[in-house]
């Protein structure tokens, strides 16, 4: 069984009652000792490794040895598609909220020019263009709470209109 | 002694509070916001009054309906914490009119300490030396003027300001009109109040603060220093005591300087009076430039008191409110003594790899370090919601050792024990900052996060991926799930077992 995080594969196999893990040319025999909500106990050739293991959706937070790994478990070969959008969509670097939206739909903008201002934890956030442009949309309103990621703004290259 | 307290803030530092007051027999009253109904510090109290929305402008910023809330639970005294309120001069003078007890300084200190450019003026008639600089400036040709007097890179910073926010380093005068402008408007944001003042920038600066604490009958102490030096975005995230700096003559030249600032603006109760110490002054010091400049005085309790409490045996915030309630501080300066050496990380719900962005989520698994000399203070369970609405820190972890580097060794070990999920944490960035070897020699500065060290995240390991893939395997043969998930909508949670 191959399971994808991320960019990597690895390979688990039962073998008994234990599993051979295979991963980047490495091999490993893995047994698991016990399972509690939450926590693996393990022995990975032979080692005693103890897993802090937590979900939500695709995203899988490990501890093993005092360091902590996020991981985002895919579910094939999706790939998003690279290019062909010449419009550049911003997005909210991190929850908070609008504080100023410096620009109207349709106006031009030159590279560098801070388009709107986010507030969050008290900190002051601009937004730049990414390039000369036009906005091409505007998804947020000054006063509204956003979320990480959520999109903010469209700026489309002024050469792409040609 | 007060018989009831209302305690005017949230999380780990609420929480913290109401153990000293149940501590001295006072029986204490919480406030929550909307986002904080189900909060710890919410329930660990005697009372708990909702005092409205989640933004704290509507809730712990509000101080009619904290005042409000404290007469109606009839409360004889409010402790404000840190942050929020607990630097309001106004606030402050509200309390008192309102008849009730301010756990913190008067309302004076507050205000002559709470401008930056009045302060300093202040500070230098009290003799204490001041980072050469220029307030009281207007118009562009002003600043320029002055910076080059002062000589770049200089520092442009908000008079009202405070944890770096309107603060700009300028390294040439071009760099001087966009600095002025993005400054203002942040001071403008975080304070009403957009006056810029602008001073030496001091490379390689270290942050080193002490702890002063005063009673009401003109009794003033220092409680020695806590070096405060590993910073992101001007923000303290590891703070120590004794700091690895200091030699005994420094630490009581500095410990007077202090003392003389707090007490020029009549000082009582907990306060903190913040020193920028240039290293390349320290040893031997030139004539005429102590090494050492007053920066600020934080009048309240500060985030990182712990480390002191932990090396000179004495509960600050019992002994705030003891003062607020008359009560005479009796240890002498020769009296107080520095044991050992403490440390507190910050654990803050924050991406070190993204220019440390809070993050927010719930918090799916949360195991705090236990053991001997390990305190945590902290506001969270798992389960609890990290939300945008306030300060993303999760706990303080603190330690204390008979050394340095026993200390040190202690937080690394109760930093490997820390499990926190469902959120990013700077948990691993911390244990690779104590194991630098740029902090086990003490030469980290204020800018060296920033500037010199250079992390990235460690790549998952073998071990890492093969946890992963048999939790995933266990989910799928057995619906009984060993993945610690949170997700009501998870089909393994629907009682008739039909799954869709």
């Amino acid at each position: 069984m191959k399971l994808i995080f991320d960019n990597t594969t690895l390979d688990l196999k039962p073998n008994g009652k234990s599993y051979i893990a295979t991963f980047d040319g490495k091999t490993a025999t893995v047994e698991i000792l016990r399972t509690e909500k939450g926590k693996l106990d393990l022995l990975i050739d032979g080692k005693r490794v103890i897993a802090y293991v937590s979900a939500d959706n695709a995203k899988r937070w490990v501890t093993v040895d005092g360091r902590t790994f996020l991981l985002t478990k895919s579910s094939g070969a999706k790939r998003r598609g690279a290019g062909g959008d010449q419009a550049s969509g911003l997005t909210a670097p991190m929850p908070g909220l609008v504080r100023s939206v410096n620009v109207v739909e349709g106006e031009s903008v030159t590279k560098g020019q801070t388009l709107m201002v986010l507030e969050a934890m008290k900190m002051e956030i601009r937004i730049h263009a990414p390039m000369d442009g036009v906005v091409k949309s505007l998804a947020v309103k000054v006063g509204q709470t956003v979320e990480r990621e959520q999109e903010l703004i469209k700026v489309e290259s002024q050469t792409s209109k040609v | 002694m007060f018989k009831k307290i209302l305690i005017a803030n949230r999380g780990e530092i609420a929480i913290r509070i109401m153990r000293a007051c149940k501590e001295l027999g006072a029986k204490t009253v919480a406030v929550y916001s909307d986002a904080d109904k189900n909060s710890m510090h919410a329930q660990l109290a005697d009372e708990a009054i909702h005092i409205g929305d989640s933004s704290p402008k509507q809730s712990y910023l509000n101080a009619d309906v904290l005042i409000q809330a404290a007469l109606a639970s009839q409360a004889d005294a409010i402790h404000p914490g840190y942050g929020f309120l607990s630097e309001n001069a106004s606030f402050a003078g509200t309390v008192d009119s309102a008849h009730l007890t301010f756990i913190g300084p008067s309302a004076d200190s507050i205000r002559a300490m709470g401008d930056k450019a009045e302060s300093k003026i202040r500070m230098k008639k009290a003799g204490v030396p001041t980072v050469p600089g220029f307030e009281g400036l207007e118009s562009e040709s002003d600043f320029k003027k002055a910076a080059e007097e002062i000589g770049y890179p200089v520092l442009v910073k908000a008079a009202a300001g405070g944890g770096g926010k309107g603060m700009r380093v300028v390294n040439q005068p071009e760099e001087l009109h966009e600095a002025i402008e993005s400054a203002r408007g942040e001071a403008s944001n975080a304070f009403g109040d957009d006056r810029l003042l602008v001073e030496k920038y001091i490379p390689n600066a270290h942050h080193i603060e002490f702890q002063v604490f005063g009673d009401q009958h003109g009794h003033l102490v220092h409680l020695f220093e806590r070096e405060c030096s590993t910073q992101r975005r001007y923000q303290k995230i590891i703070e120590e005591t004794p700091s690895p700096l200091l030699t005994p003559e420094l630490r009581k030249q500095m410990g007077e300087a202090a003392v003389n600032a707090a007490r020029a603006v009549n000082y009582y109760n907990a306060g903190t009076i913040e020193f920028i110490f240039d290293p390349s002054l320290s040893t031997p010091a030139l004539s005429g430039d102590e090494g050492f400049y007053f920066l600020e005085m934080n009048t309240r309790l500060q985030v990182e008191h712990p480390i002191t409490e932990l090396t000179t045996g004495l509960d600050l915030v019992q002994w705030q409110i003891r003062v607020a309630a008359g009560e005479r501080f009796p240890y002498s300066q020769e009296q107080l003594t520095q044991r050992g050496h403490a440390i507190e990380c910050r654990v803050y719900a924050e991406d070190p790899a993204n220019g440390f962005f809070p993050s927010t989520g719930k918090l799916l698994q949360y195991i705090e370090p236990r053991g001997p000399g390990i305190r945590v203070d902290s506001g969270f369970r798992a389960g609890d919601e990290v939300s945008h609405f306030y300060d993303p820190l999760l706990a303080k972890l603190i330690v204390f050792g008979e050394s340095r580097e026993t200390a040190i060794q202690k937080m690394q070990a109760a930093l490997r024990e820390f499990v926190a999920h469902g959120v990013t944490t700077n948990i691993d960035f911390m244990q690779d900052v104590l194991s630098h070897e740029d902090f086990t020699s003490g030469k980290v500065s204020t800018k060296w996060v920033e500037n010199k060290f250079n992390w990235k995240p460690s790549t998952p390991t073998f071990e890492s991926l093969i946890a992963a893939s048999l939790a995933d395997l266990t989910i799928v043969n057995r619906p009984s799930s060993i993945v610690n998930e949170h997700d009501p909508f998870s089909p393994w949670k629907n009682p008739n077992g039909f799954r869709n």
